[in-house]
């Protein structure tokens, strides 16, 4: 490659650093420049350089000026996972210009409210000539955003934005979550060291794009000198190309919601593989069966194993590393204690923060959280200002009920919106779906209350079964009998052999699960 | 006294269980312990004991308990059939 792009790259890169910019942008450019020979990305079989990276990056960026953009405005990525995305987002961060990420598969009205929010002048996406989104999308966004221009970069006093996320939107339109330069900087430099990713470390990208989670599998990776082995978002559900792909890749951490490990667990079965070079294995996202934790450490011999709580507003959380001895004992995995830095608090019901062991609402402040949504409006009652030790702390809450234990250590209950009125009765259907998750011949279940005159509302359970196909709904009812009040047992279960519908996120959507019966019950 | 245990079972699977297998359904598993019968299940129950056996059980002393097995639902069949009991 040329030495020219490369030159004007660093410049940018070294103007970013003087000024306290993005440091995982300019680390990536100093590595372009001292070991451009090392590997960076991994796609599609082929090996990308940090030289390479460098160099599209720069391409990237010349297209970025042709289109002579405002100063330093945001732009939107709409763009499934490539090295050549991955380069104009660095392109971007390069320019000082915060990215909004949104899923590609939002539907076309979403993603232009969420463009114009966002303050979005244009959409760009690195599969065709520079700003290939169509022009009337473009056209479009250029209108609303100048009538209502949030653009994060502009209000001074303010952190710079570096990405612009979004929530998954299963309870309605996606919020948008601006991060910082700052707060970027702080949690690629926690997950880094805490899962020793260093230069030659190679990292698994399961994830989309535009998710949270990339923020530990590709930008800390590529801050500390790492490779990343991406997943190709379109095959993501073939457990053979993914079994191939961490053979041959030498990964040592992988970060995933539970259904990558049971996709690999049931695809090694079959060809008694084990993985030996991962040492780190993170679950996330979702709860994790039993019986697929179980099953981790004879697929990852060499493995450490953690539980991390998260979400997109305050990033990772807690973390509980797994001792598989003790796997056995639990109905639950905590999600353990706090990160370093991170404060938490157990909020009653009545707004009372619980001391020692006892349930509520978790609330947790970290050092990477958003400052709040970008719609101001939605911040009401989601972020709320303590006073502790050290002054005044802005905590994000959860919605996540927990039970803290004795020994201090914390489980996820449900949701606070999870609840329904059964026989009166309070039901959580995320308690009866970790109940049904237990089952060693489930996979996947969606619980959803249905309204029901006398009743209230009775509960419904969508359940994929495992290959075996012995699971019926008389041996899950003796299940889960033995786990759930009377009141809580599903009155209709419907077992299915087929994935269940899921978010952008990944996890099972449940209204889509109860949709899909609904609309089966009427056409039959 | 004729043994009504088959049919019951047949009915509680079709109505109920469609995706079990007859045999994996003992005649004393709990029903309503495993919510697969709860208070509106009871009422389904006692309309096709009423339809099916000719018998009346409005003035017979039931509980929602009375039902909890296939066992227990063939014993109010043979109680209500006793010629003592019978209308």
């Amino acid at each position: 490659m040329t030495s020219q792009p490369v030159d004007i790259a660093i410049s940018g890169a070294d103007r970013s650093l003087a000024l306290g910019e993005s440091a995982v942008v300019g680390r990536v450019m100093e590595r372009v420049r001292y070991q451009p020979g090392a590997p960076a990305l991994l796609w599609h079989g082929e090996r990308i350089s940090y030289g390479d990276l460098g160099k599209m990056v720069c391409e990237a960026r010349s297209s970025l000026e042709r289109l002579e953009l405002p100063e330093e405005g945001s732009v939107g990525i709409l763009a499934k996972k490539s090295p050549r995305a991955i380069s104009l987002i660095l392109a971007c961060l390069l320019d000082r210009r915060p990215v909004l990420l949104p899923s590609v598969g939002l539907g076309a009205e979403t993603l232009q409210r969420l463009f114009a929010q966002a303050g979005c002048g244009h959409v760009l996406s690195p599969d065709a000539s520079p700003a290939a989104v169509s022009g009337e999308l473009r056209c479009e966004v250029l209108g609303a955003a100048a009538a209502e221009d949030r653009s994060p970069a502009r209000s001074p006093g303010v952190e710079r934005t570096a990405l612009m996320l979004t929530t998954s939107g299963s309870t309605g339109v996606p919020k948008i979550v601006p991060l910082s330069v700052p707060a970027v900087e702080r949690f690629t430099d926690w997950a880094g060291s805490r899962f020793a990713i260093t230069s030659g470390t190679t990292v698994l990208n399961y994830a989309p794009l535009n998710f949270d989670l990339c923020l530990l599998d590709i930008w800390t990776t590529l801050k500390h000198g790492g490779c990343v082995a991406m997943v190709d978002q379109d095959r993501a559900t073939d457990a053979r190309y993914l079994l191939d792909l961490l053979t041959t890749s030498e990964v040592r951490v992988i970060q995933a919601v539970p259904m990558l490990y049971r996709l690999l667990i049931d695809a090694a079965r079959d060809r008694a593989h084990r993985l030996e070079s991962v040492r780190h294995v993170i679950v996330t996202g979702d709860s994790i069966p039993l019986h697929t934790l179980e099953a981790l450490p004879a697929l990852f011999p060499q493995a450490r194993f953690y539980n991390v709580y998260g979400s997109t507003e305050t990033n990772d959380s807690f973390i509980h590393e797994i001792d598989m001895s003790d796997v056995g004992a639990r109905r639950h995995i905590p999600i353990g204690r706090p990160v370093e830095g991170v404060s938490a608090l157990v909020v009653s019901d009545g707004g009372r923060v619980v001391e020692g062991s006892g349930t509520g609402e978790l609330w947790v402040a970290t050092p990477f959280q958003t400052r709040g949504y970008l719609t101001e409006a939605l911040n009401e009652g989601k972020f709320v200002s303590r006073r502790d030790g050290t002054g005044h702390r802005t905590y994000f809450r959860t919605g996540d009920i927990v039970r803290r234990h004795d020994d201090g250590s914390i489980t996820l209950e449900g949701r606070t919106e999870g609840y329904v009125k059964v026989r009166g009765v309070r039901v959580s259907t995320q308690a009866v779906e970790q109940v049904i998750l237990q089952h060693d011949q489930v996979m996947e279940v969606a619980v959803v209350a249905v309204p029901d005159d006398v009743a209230g509302n009775r509960l419904h359970a969508v359940v994929r079964r495992d290959k075996t196909g012995q699971l019926n709904s008389l041996s899950l009812r003796r299940h889960c009998a033995r786990g759930l009040d009377r009141v809580a047992i599903p009155s209709t279960i419907e077992i299915v052999t087929t994935p269940l519908p899921k978010t952008p996120t990944g996890k099972v959507d449940r209204q889509r699960a109860h949709f899909h019966r609904a609309h089966k019950e009427k056409s039959t | 006294m004729t043994d009504h245990t088959d049919t019951i079972k047949k009915f509680i699977i079709e109505e109920f269980l469609p995706d079990v297998p007859p045999e994996q359904l003992e005649t004393d598993y709990d029903l309503l312990a495993g919510g697969v019968i709860d208070s509106l299940g009871v009422l389904r129950v006692i309309v096709w004991l009423e339809d099916t056996f000719n018998i009346a059980l409005d003035d017979t002393e039931i509980t929602p308990e009375s039902f909890h097995s296939v066992e227990a639902i063939h014993a109010i069949i043979q109680h209500t059939q006793t010629p003592t009991n019978a209308t």
